[in-house]
């Protein structure tokens, strides 16, 4: 084990594009043939964070955000701006052999398996690409394929496969090598629940079992509840949030939401709060964190009570307030 | 696991991805046919051609009948190679540039131009190289005098740099992909311009001539070889092709560098 | 994502009836179709020029070789100078361009991709929207084809000796050209109701095409058998005989029985596309598509 435990180490990231600006028309065609206008875009604007070894960390954020900049610098791809970027110790910018071979990227409705042809053999091009020795390839591609229920699917051409089986086999493809690290941008687009469930299942058992750093994009919450215990919520290039998935909610929000059992009466409770839903007899309010304690004791007081819990608010509206407002939510 | 030393890797890396393809496309025999018929075609017509110009003369610009044969077939034979090899490469390089899975090329331990160089093969393309190779030899058994060895090896030598040659500029015309992205019709472009390659560069007027040996190295592709054949090479010109085509391999080297580095935003 | 969205800006109000609204029925179609072709390939003109360039390339070099051929005996092969292969060339590239038409090769994708069942849906029998679309693209191309045209003019020198009937009959015998491999083009296109294993047939045809209509040498220079043959396919109506209009010297009587035996084919082709569209389309309907 090496002495570092951190895997990946960002600090002051920053990515920058030139845009060539041109507008529709044939004049200002002309124009720009003559004169080109360019303008300076701040993809990712200084981030920093760590990464530990083994850690599940999910990227939120809306489209251009940054998410897949960011990735993509970690991964090589593209040359930073500005600021620092280790990741296992290497410089991903450089690509070097030794780098490459310890990580793996995989990306939604992106395919590198090749279409015509069996996944198996695209696999077979995996190892030796990879210089994986045949027994344990052959070992780890067995296991990969019966972990992820694709032993049928990888002798048919890739083209023949559904949209789910496709990316199962992707990803099987994948890690092959056995990553240390894996860049997984938006691994669960466009496919069913079912599929994004079983997905999701597969990511967790096989961090569970190889101790894998894991870096995902997503603008699912459903992919980060199940997969992360630590999210970097990134807007316009920025970090606005970088730690536990719970403490997101409980810091970033000053609501909370009541849901009582009343029984079949169905009284009026719009007096404590706002009333969210009323389904049987169970009533959901959302109340002012400062008032809940009072609130509830209100409602246990004035009614017969059954049952009472106490929640916070979902994290996607959580997070939609960060977005929209700028600042927490109020 | 201990990385054998480069170049053998690279050819081991070609191996594979041609035994895979290859195990999966020879299922297909009829394909194999229509290859075959395609062939007999094209080559067919172009006999046609040929026997049409010399029923009205002896020789073209100092070729007889006979050494335009040999041209012809070197012509096929260079054509198959790069309708097999080279052009599928280079079009699904085009096609990663545009759809952004360049990127999945990219972060894979070899190297990069190699992996985008030798991954795809089209095998049915491969029955011109031996429709081709089999013209050759008919064209040569028949002319006069009997070919020696020195002329054979000559062949084979300027055949590999003239593919080489074919192979740099094609790859040189995807690197544009790189800033223009969408360079599909270059295929199109390309595929009219090798129709040049049927008869030997020096029966083009002297402009046309230049630009279809250093900016189209049809010259390099097709004509060299087929004068190693029929006896018309100097040492010089073994010599001068070698070096044009190490200058060229080493230009495209440096171009892939420089469109990599714009790829990914490394040159500010 | 709260973010309020704009009101997209009122549609202005087009004074003055719409002009296409003036040509209803056939006319209107092709009007429509047509416009809209070369605004689309106007946009490609990089792709197209490039297309153009590339496709020049083959009559240059007939150019060269027979030139080369006609300096060695002494100045013309059967009569025919390196002057006047010019011309025939280039004006090849004209009749070239003009009679490129919907690939029989784009059919299987075509009813693969549903395009054809969109079609049949429509009051337009389908082959009205290539002979459009393509007719609009004719503009585009003779556009981008003037400034090649003289490029080669430059180089090459033709001798041309044309007298006005023929510049006329020209302009009719291009659009002839066009209409006949149209319609050929079609039928052997309609052969993939019935199989889609039809590259070798293809192939074939494409072959002889191109060894019996004057793309690939000039008739004149063909042994007397071909020359008998290739007169009564069509195959040279639609490239030779149009280019011998403007670049040979055909007779008042040779120049009028071309452009009938070119009337001939068109309505036989015309015929001939009824008739297999009405059996394919049955089958296609039966078939599923």
């Amino acid at each position: 084990m090496t002495q570092a435990s951190t895997a990946v180490q960002v600090a002051g990231l920053r990515k920058a594009f030139r845009v060539a600006e041109r507008e529709a028309g044939l004049r200002a065609s002309v124009r720009s043939l003559v004169r080109r206008q360019y303008r300076d875009v701040l993809a990712v604007a200084g981030i920093s964070f760590t990464v530990a070894a083994g850690e599940v960390v999910g990227f939120l954020g809306p489209n251009g955000a940054g998410k897949t900049t960011t990735l993509k610098m970690l991964s090589g791809l593209l040359f930073p701006t500005g600021g620092e970027v280790l990741v296992l110790g290497h410089l991903p910018s450089r690509r070097e052999h030794a780098y490459l071979r310890r990580i793996t990227l995989v990306m939604g409705n992106r395919n590198q398996l090749q279409w015509d042809i069996p996944a198996l053999d695209s696999f077979e091009m995996s190892r030796a690409i990879y210089r994986i020795p045949s027994a344990e390839f052959r070992r780890i591609r067995d296991e990969l394929v019966e972990l992820l229920e694709i032993g049928d699917q990888v002798r048919k051409p890739v083209r023949t496969l559904s949209l789910g089986e496709r990316m199962k086999a992707e990803v099987a493809g994948a890690l092959l090598h056995r990553p240390e690290v894996l860049f997984l941008d938006e691994p669960t687009i466009g496919l069913d629940v079912t599929m994004q469930k079983r997905l999701r299942a597969f990511l967790a058992e096989y961090n569970r079992r190889y101790a894998a750093t894991i870096l995902l994009t997503s603008h699912y919450m459903a992919d980060v509840e199940a997969l992360c215990k630590r999210v970097v919520v990134i807007d316009a290039g920025a970090i606005r949030y970088d730690g536990g998935l719970r403490e997101l909610s409980t810091r970033y929000t000053r609501q909370q939401t009541l849901t009582v059992a009343v029984g079949e009466s169905a009284p009026d409770l719009s007096g404590y709060g706002e009333v969210l839903s009323t389904d049987g007899g169970r009533v959901s309010i959302r109340v002012a964190k400062a008032e809940t304690s009072q609130v509830a004791a209100r409602l246990l007081r004035d009614h017969a009570i059954t049952d009472l819990t106490i929640t916070d608010p979902p994290v996607e509206d959580v997070i939609e307030h960060l977005f929209a407002a700028g600042t927490p939510a109020p | 696991m201990n990385p054998a030393p480069g170049r053998a890797r690279g050819l081991a890396l070609a191996l594979t991805f041609f035994r895979v393809a290859a195990s999966t496309e020879l299922q297909y025999r009829v394909n194999f046919l229509l290859s075959l018929v395609q062939s007999v075609l094209a080559v067919g017509t172009s006999l046609a051609v040929l026997g049409l110009v010399f029923a009205k003369t002896d020789s073209l610009g100092g070729w007889s009948a006979g050494q335009l044969l040999v041209v012809m077939g070197v012509y096929v034979l260079v054509g198959g190679v790069i309708r097999s090899l080279i052009q599928p490469n280079m079009q699904q390089l085009m096609s990663d540039v545009q759809e952004g899975t360049l990127d999945f090329v990219l972060t894979k331990p070899a190297d990069g131009q190699l992996l985008v160089s030798v991954r795809r093969i089209e095998i049915w393309q491969a029955v011109d190289v031996f429709v081709g190779g089999g013209l050759i030899a008919v064209a040569a058994v028949r002319l006069p005098g009997s070919v020696g060895v020195l002329p054979v090896l000559a062949f084979a030598a300027t055949l590999l740099l003239g593919v080489v040659a074919i192979y740099c500029f094609w790859l040189l015309l995807t690197i544009l992909a790189f800033w223009v992205v969408r360079v599909d019709f270059l295929v199109e472009l390309f595929d009219g311009m090798y129709q040049a390659g049927r008869w030997p560069v020096t029966i083009y007027p002297g402009w046309l001539r230049i630009g279809l040996t250093f900016l189209v190295p049809l010259a390099f592709a097709v004509t060299v070889p087929a004068s190693a054949l029929t006896g018309r090479l100097s040492g010089w010109l073994l010599a001068g092709t070698a070096g044009f085509t190490a200058a060229l391999f080493t230009f495209t080297r440096w171009a892939w560098r420089i469109g990599l580095r714009h790829y990914t935003g490394a040159s500010a | 994502m709260t973010v309020p969205a704009r009101r997209p800006p009122p549609l202005r109000r087009r004074r003055g009836p719409d002009r296409d609204r003036r040509l209803t029925g056939l006319p209107g179609f092709y009007l429509t179709v047509m416009r809209t072709a070369v605004a689309v390939q106007f946009q490609y003109r990089t792709a197209n020029y490039a297309y153009m360039i590339g496709m020049v390339v083959e009559p240059v070099i007939y150019l060269v070789v027979w030139a080369r051929v006609a300096g060695a005996q002494g100045g013309a092969v059967d009569g025919i100078t390196a002057g006047k292969f010019a011309a025939y060339y280039i004006v090849w590239t004209l009749v070239r361009n003009m009679n490129i038409v919907f690939t029989p090769f784009g059919w299987e994708e075509r009813i693969r991709q549903g395009r054809l069942s969109a079609m049949l849906v429509r009051p337009v029998h389908p082959i009205h929207y290539d002979l459009a679309y393509f007719a609009g693209w004719k503009v585009v191309v003779v556009l981008l084809w003037l400034p090649i045209a003289a490029v080669l003019t430059l180089i090459f020198r033709p001798t041309f000796d044309v007298s006005a009937l023929e510049v006329l009959v020209f302009l009719v015998a291009i659009w002839g050209a066009y209409l006949i491999r149209s319609m050929l083009l079609w039928v052997l296109g309609m052969v993939t109701f019935w199989t889609t294993r039809v590259s070798a047939l293809y192939d074939i045809y494409f072959t002889a095409e191109l060894l019996l209509s004057g793309r690939l040498v000039p008739l004149a220079l063909l042994p007397a058998w071909a020359v008998t043959v290739a007169d009564v396919l069509p195959f040279k109506y639609s490239f030779g005989y149009p280019i011998e209009v403007l670049a040979g010297d055909l007779s008042t009587r040779e120049l009028l029985t071309g452009l009938a035996a070119q009337a001939g084919w068109i309505a036989a082709g015309a015929l001939l596309v009824a008739a297999v569209w009405r059996v394919g389309v049955r089958r296609y309907s039966a078939v599923g598509g």
